[in-house]
């Protein structure tokens, strides 16, 4: 326990350090901040590995647990889902090195970490019968993995809200020149979008099957998996407008910004309406 | 109507309009899933009640005017998919030997390229199409130019299936549902361990829990592993037995035998009374001496989740969370009132007054120290003969969703005319991808094809270079 939570401290301490680089090299014309936000992020997503590897350690002391990952619990989702939202930025930021997107993306991976240090208990507890299968292993990995993806493209919006403000205004300041142009910055959300939506879709498609062979039904209209097809509907809205009415910009970046609120509302709402799905608020 | 239907807003306002009344219905207590807060939301708001009642917000998912608007829906897809027919594998319009319009066509693309070639027509025809076959572009269509030959190569072509595929899926999914709802069923049924319950839905079949167990994690009360022992008999025949758990259902001719829940009807087949040091076990509704006590008693009922509920004495739930026994006295001068004797809490003691009423007493000279109770196996019972057919539309709309979104077309018009010995080259090229997206990949390829084609600068082309794309 001591272990994991070393850790995880430290991977916050090297996200909050990698969030303040960011922002420096926002405001400054200096490279070399770009570089240290990413190799300081790059330790943290290892530190942060450590701490998922250590725990998953003590969870496999039960032996009921052996072999699944620990995410039954709400510090155990919300730690994987920021680990997610940052390795998840590390790619994209190594293939784009846009750099400056670090500044909207990271503070939601530190305050994920923080979020599940503070407030989340991080005892390890034996699963229920119910999630004591290996769908339990693909199933939240899968959606969390998207959820990351989705978390990565909501900074990209906030960043071409900004830009196109700064645009806008009759006194840019250092910001507009500093962050990438609209039309980068719309193709990038895009793209993240895309690549997420078919991830999350087969998330979704993956637990009606798990629904199916535990409780006998492949939909159910319970609250999360609900809002998850709610939030599938407002990306696909997204997608279908962007493809079709060729929605650009602003307009497109509030519609996907919507669906991340419905991410959002699905991860950590829903939990407090949901009796099959509450196990992340202890109440399943 | 035929505008109304097939117009993307209209579309858009289905959508959203299914979308908000999902979430709505996550916020209202429902009474297929939580009928106790649904009951308490009625008692605590009856204004709201009957306003929710009318519209059948408490049973939102299957009300008529949201089955109605997910019918109107895939009438709707189906209605734009038959004025939409789907592609041909062929690029029909390719296929037409119209080359102005195709000349046209290529000079209107947002990409284009012109370069030189060594080759004489023919062959830098033949090469250029071989090129672009190396690269994965499909050969689609060529035919002769006013001046030279051109062809039309695609690749990535299977995207335009992806909308089709993605939309046609949403009517196969809801066709399940409707399956389901037609021929499907669904039941609980609660068996006592040793018992047998006939279905309601099949009721030739007969079922037989042989034996229940649940393990707990070490010192909690919250369940590691339970399982029935199941048999199903058809007329007296064994149709089949299996061992359930959660997540490992019985399979009888697509009729599933699920592991639900568990819990105590109240039924026991003994208790065990300590009295110091001295154990006494006594078999329901059986008199027995206490060892060690003057007290001849018979335990007759069992509360599993003791509660007082109007001073009378009864169960909070189905749950072993506060297990109480009555125990009843007899023999012996004074007449003694029932007692109430709690496993968890072996201080506790409440006496039984005539009239059922509760009130506390000082502990006896033996406590309980055990309950053998039995218990019940929830078996959900489940046939749903359009999970596979749902289960193919989710494929299909995740396969048409790839294809829609993860494939991206790409069309070249390419032009060879001759131009003495040699030839000029003209490509133009379109994706389904943003033209910045596709801006470097067309250079590259270009660059490929001019590479192959045994370039010369030192040639000059008879014909200016392509206009712009407006």
């Amino acid at each position: 326990m001591m272990m994991q939570m070393m850790l995880i401290k430290s991977a916050l301490a090297l996200y909050a350090a990698a969030t303040g680089m960011a922002l420096t090299y926002l405001f400054s014309k200096d490279d070399k901040w770009s570089l240290w936000m990413l190799r300081l992020l790059g330790i943290g997503v290892l530190c942060h590995l450590g701490s998922f590897g250590a725990r998953q350690y003590l969870f496999w002391q039960i032996p009921e647990n052996r072999w699944f990952f620990s995410i039954n619990s709400f510090f155990g989702a919300l730690s994987f889902l920021a680990l997610a939202v940052a390795a998840a930025f590390f790619v994209i930021e190594r293939e784009h090195r846009l750099g400056i997107l670090g500044a909207f993306v990271l503070p939601c991976a530190a305050l994920g970490t923080g979020a599940a240090v503070i407030f989340a208990d991080p005892a390890t507890r034996g699963l229920p019968p119910a999630l004591q299968s290996y769908w339990m292993n693909i199933h939240p990995m899968v959606l969390m993995a998207a959820y990351a993806m989705f978390g990565n493209a909501f900074g990209v919006g906030l960043a071409l809200l900004i830009q196109e403000h700064q645009i806008k205004s009759r006194k840019p300041s250092e910001l507009c020149y500093r962050l990438p142009s609209i039309e980068e910055l719309d193709n990038l959300n895009y793209k993240i979008i895309v690549a997420a939506f078919p991830i999350l879709t087969a998330g979704i498609i993956m637990g009606g099957v798990w629904a199916y062979e535990a409780w006998g039904r492949f939909w159910g209209w319970d609250a999360k998996e609900t809002w998850s097809l709610v939030t599938a509907l407002l990306y696909a809205g997204y997608l279908h407008m962007r493809l079709v009415r060729g929605l650009r910009g602003r307009k497109a970046v509030y519609v996907s910004m919507l669906a991340f609120a419905s991410v959002i509302f699905t991860f950590f709402g829903v939990n407090y309406l949901s009796d099959l799905h509450g196990y992340l608020s202890a109440r399943g | 109507m035929t505008k109304l239907f097939r117009s993307v807003r209209f579309n858009i306002f289905l959508g959203a309009a299914i979308t908000l009344a999902a979430a709505v219905g996550t916020l209202i207590p429902q009474l297929g899933e939580a009928p106790e807060k649904a009951a308490a939301f009625q008692g605590a708001h009856p204004q709201w009640s009957r306003l929710f009642d009318f519209f059948g917000f408490f049973d939102l998912y299957h009300a008529w005017w949201f089955m109605g608007l997910l019918g109107l829906m895939a009438l709707d897809i189906v209605l734009c998919q038959l004025w939409s027919p789907p592609p041909q594998f062929a690029c029909e319009e390719e296929a037409s030997s119209r080359s102005s319009r195709k000349e046209a066509t290529l000079r209107r693309n947002p990409h284009q390229a012109l370069f030189a070639s060594r080759l004489p027509l023919e062959r830098a025809f033949a090469q250029a199409q071989r090129g672009l076959a190396a690269q994965g572009y499909r050969i689609a269509a060529d035919f002769a130019t006013p001046a030279g030959a051109a062809f039309v190569a695609t690749k990535h072509g299977l995207q335009r299936w992806g909308s089709y595929l993605a939309h046609i899926a949403f009517v196969v999914i809801l066709a399940g549902a409707l399956v389901k709802g037609i021929f499907g069923f669904v039941e609980m049924v609660p068996v006592m361990e040793g018992r047998s319950q006939a279905l309601q839905h099949k009721p030739q079949w007969e079922l037989f829990v042989d034996k229940f167990s649940v393990k707990y994690y070490d010192g909690t009360r919250e369940p590691k592993d339970f399982a029935s022992r199941l048999r199903v008999k058809q007329g007296g025949a064994l149709l089949a037995q299996k061992t359930i758990r959660v997540n490992a259902p019985l399979d009888i001719q697509g009729v599933r035998f699920y592991q639900a829940t568990w819990g105590a009807g109240g039924d026991f087949r003994s208790v065990t009374l300590k009295a110091g040091d001295v154990f006494t076990e006594l078999p329901r509704h059986a008199r027995r001496r206490i060892a060690g006590t003057p007290f001849e008693v018979e335990a007759d009922v069992m509360m599993p989740n003791f509660t007082a509920e109007d001073g009378g004495p009864a169960t909070a739930s189905l749950d072993l969370d506060n297990p109480a026994v009555r125990f009843i006295f007899h023999g012996g001068a004074r007449k003694i009132r029932p007692l109430w004797l709690f496993e968890n809490d072996p201080q506790h003691c409440l006496v039984e007054g005539e009239d059922g009423a509760l009130t506390h007493a000082p502990k006896p000279p033996f406590e309980l120290a055990a309950i053998d109770p039995v218990l019940f196996s929830g078996i959900q019972v489940a046939y749903d003969p359009g999970y596979k057919i749902v289960l193919a539309g989710s494929g299909l709309w995740l396969i048409g969703t790839i294809m829609l979104f993860y494939l991206h077309r790409r069309r070249l018009w390419v032009i060879v005319e001759p131009q003495g010995g040699a030839s000029c080259v003209s490509v133009g090229g379109w994706s389904s991808r943003g033209a910045q997206d596709f801006e470097a990949e067309f250079g590259l390829l270009m660059e490929r094809l001019r590479a192959e084609m045994e370039p010369r600068s030192d040639l000059a082309l008879s014909r200016n270079p392509l206009p712009e794309a407006s």
